[in-house]
């Protein structure tokens, strides 16, 4: 093992050393996206002599690709501002700032009306707005296609298409006008109703960024923030990390920058991750009993439930020790002979026809969907569990002279579990796909001693709490917490490692892997 | 007033003043927003003669969201499903405006019978049969326009040969007696038979494409 690991771990103040799994990303307000559109509407701006916001149209039109925007425009400006929805056909593009085809024109009941064009009514007559067939609306608004209809009208029509269809490209009411309104003009039709424009906006930030690969919106539900990580945005640098970021906003707001598979599926790479995951869908069938939480105890046959996290079972009936996952005496798992995260291969190298073949191909994956499953069901149950501990400990603050600082090292342990399960689990996804040989083995064995490590912490977490021996516990559980964060950095650091350094090979072809 | 409850009542008035257009519109369960809508197939086309019935429902967010459309009346069209009457037209997507109004989807409707998009099918049997054999495809959808639409008895002019009022399984289809006597004597149910042949598109030109074995294969299939 390489000991230098372990010394990063004792985290040295000021030294903050990027560790290998993870990845350079900055975060991103909104207001910080918005600084870098107008970078490229400026510059298009200068280049074209057009107004920002006919740039930002022609800019939206061609995806924010300003090389190809500039090629096009140079080629026939007259076309693509017929095609981003600045001038009509028919019309000729009006490209100096002043004269600007793209300002909203507010008109009254006595104002342009004559350049309606159809109906076309009459001077003395009041306007009916062709959509509400409204003769009380005072207010009217048109794009530069001079179809007029009355502001409450645009009002409603521009709201639909923000709110209900979150849409940013937002053409003309006429029938056929193609003819797209620019910003100016959408927070007019909108007037006061300021959330519904900062809505529009955060659909313009959300376009820009789908069109940029260096920079992904963050997933989270009502998140505006924007993760940039220039390291993850060609598909070959997949095979080499997994770009697991985040907004900053919160511990949930973290996702993976190279898949939407799972929010943090380190230490495997994307490819192989989404590989395991669609295996697992196709054959969850052969796979469903697995995820039941009773079985029978191996020797009175009794059944037993799973309530807690905890791996290490005892029948309540015969009190006989074994593992909830292999089915195997405990016994074993406490000495150096623990093996459970191991699959023997020999079952499938001895099979010989093709019905124990597809036999032992079937035991092989179960046997690495078994502890994949029972990790992600562990790691819920251990919530689940400290909910109920958590009570206790506040029951405790109140009776005896603990602080709620001293009994914060119960959460702490928990999270911690919680977490090296979940990279427990994607280590059982990478374990199927790896070639045999000397690097699976050793990958095996910081699987395994993380797995026993947590294993360990895990039943230390739901003992009984006494408060008499809250120190001794506390002391304890601490020791454990430590020594488990540092397994679980041993594990992520080295296959990281390994992957930078090309080390792993697949029994299988992964994407990315040739 | 409501804005849509306005502009719903004036388009239904409008179209009830106006008697040229011969649209018509009818309330159903009494709600201005779910409503029947008919007009009489364009002359010159397959459909010529019969009345055409249009369920359609109004969208809270109408008119900026567009109708809801399907022909209630089975129609032999590329455009229309022959089974669930829903309607491929772009008006009633993407390129719908606010502007066009019942009437005018209407009459849109009725246009699209004279024009069918078979490169945009909603019915991709029924636009096989179009591309392959227009004669074809024309007699069946004048066949569906008698038997559904009201229209007249394609066969009446042939001394009385149709056989009216009961309908003709194989012209349904668009098929040729001949096609379907032949497997059927091979001993093949004829409901299944005329699935079978209209699934392949057996008709026109593409008989001679399609082999026999080919033919019976299909029947085999459970
Ligand atoms: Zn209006
Ligand atoms: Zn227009
Ligand atoms: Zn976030
Ligand atoms: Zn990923």
């Amino acid at each position: 093992m390489d000991m230098e690991v372990f010394d990063s771990d004792f985290k040295v103040p000021g030294k903050e050393k990027k560790k290998s799994y993870e990845v350079d990303a900055e975060s991103l307000s909104q207001a910080q996206v918005e600084r870098l559109m107008s970078v490229d509407v400026d510059h298009i701006r200068g280049i074209f002599g057009v107004d920002a916001p006919v740039a930002s149209l022609l800019l939206r039109y061609m995806n924010w690709n300003k090389e190809r925007l500039i090629e096009k425009y140079m080629d026939d400006p007259t076309a693509i501002n017929v095609d981003a929805g600045i001038s009509a056909a028919d019309e000729e593009p009006k490209v100096s700032r002043a004269a600007s085809t793209t300002g909203p024109t507010r008109t009254t009941r006595s104002g342009k009306l004559s350049k309606v064009k159809s109906p076309s009514p009459k001077r003395d007559e009041p306007f009916v707005c062709p959509i509400c067939f409204d003769d009380t609306q005072t207010e009217t608004l048109a794009l530069s296609c001079t179809h007029t209809f009355c502001a409450s009208c645009w009002n409603a029509y521009v709201t639909g298409k923000i709110r209900e269809e979150g849409e940013h490209w937002i053409r003309c009411m006429a029938e056929g006008c193609s003819l797209v309104a620019p910003d100016p003009f959408i927070q007019q039709a909108l007037g006061d109703d300021t959330a519904t424009w900062s809505r529009f906006q955060e659909l313009l930030v959300r376009h820009f960024v789908s069109c940029n690969k260096n920079l992904k919106f963050c997933p989270y539900p009502n998140c505006t923030y924007t993760v940039s990580c220039p390291a993850a945005a060609t598909k070959s640098s997949l095979s080499t990390i997994v770009p697991t970021v985040t907004c900053g906003a919160g511990p949930d707001h973290k996702f993976c920058f190279g898949c939407s598979v799972e929010s943090d599926h380190r230490p495997v790479v994307c490819a192989v991750a989404s590989m395991w995951l669609k295996k697992c869908h196709d054959d969850s069938e052969t796979a469903n009993w697995i995820k039941s939480n009773t079985k029978e105890c191996t020797k009175c046959q009794s059944t037993i439930e799973k309530n807690g996290g905890c791996n290490h079972m005892t029948c309540k009936k015969c009190k006989h020790e074994f593992c909830w996952v292999c089915m195997g005496p405990w016994t074993e798992h406490g000495t150096a002979w623990y093996s459970c995260n191991r699959y023997d291969e020999k079952a499938s190298q001895d099979a010989r026809d093709s019905q124990s073949k597809s036999r032992a191909s079937l035991e092989r994956y179960l046997h690495y969907y078994n502890r994949w499953a029972n990790h992600e069901q562990s790691a819920k149950l251990s919530m689940d569990l400290y909910k109920k501990t958590e009570q206790k400990m506040e029951e405790m603050q109140i009776t005896s002279e603990l602080t709620w600082i001293e009994v914060q090292f119960m959460k702490k342990a928990v999270d911690e579990v919680f977490k090296c399960r979940m990279t427990l689990k994607w280590t059982y996804a990478m374990a199927y796909y790896l070639e045999r040989g000397n690097p699976k083995e050793l990958f095996e064995d910081n699987q395994r001693d993380l797995e026993k490590a947590v294993e360990d912490l895990s039943e230390l977490l739901e003992q009984a709490i006494e408060p008499a021996e809250i120190a001794t516990l506390r002391q304890k559980v601490t020791d454990k917490t430590v020594y488990v964060q540092k397994r679980n950095e041993i594990m992520l650091e080295d296959t990281a490692n390994g992957f930078l350094e090309g080390r792993w090979t697949w029994n299988a072809t992964v994407e990315g892997f040739e | 007033m409501d804005a849509r409850l306005r502009r719903v009542n004036k388009e239904i008035a409008d179209c009830k003043n106006d008697k040229s257009s011969k649209i018509e519109l009818e309330l159903v369960d009494d709600s201005p927003f779910h409503l029947k809508g008919s007009f009489p197939g364009p002359e010159e086309t397959p459909y010529e003669g019969g009345h055409f019935e249009v369920d359609i429902r109004i969208p809270d967010s109408y008119p900026f969201q567009p109708l809801k459309m399907k022909f209630i009346t089975k129609v032999y069209h590329p455009n229309i499903s022959s089974a669930s009457g829903a309607i491929c037209l772009d008006i009633l997507k993407d390129a719908w405006s606010p502007v066009l109004t019942l009437k005018s989807t209407l009459i849109s409707l009725q246009s699209l019978l004279c024009s069918p998009e078979p490169n945009d099918p909603q019915d991709a049997e029924v636009a096989k049969h179009y591309m392959t054999s227009r004669s074809s495809f024309e007699s069946t959808a004048r066949y569906w326009t008698h038997i559904y639409a009201g229209g007249p008895d394609p066969n009446s002019g042939d001394g009385g040969k149709g056989r009216s009022g009961q309908k003709d399984e194989v012209a349904m289809a668009g098929l040729e007696k001949a096609h379907v006597d032949q497997f059927e004597a091979i001993g093949f149910e004829r409901g299944k038979v005329i699935d079978v042949l209209r699934r392949l598109n057996y008709r026109g030109a593409n008989v001679a494409k399609i082999t026999e074995d080919r033919v019976v294969e299909e029947l085999l299939k459970p």
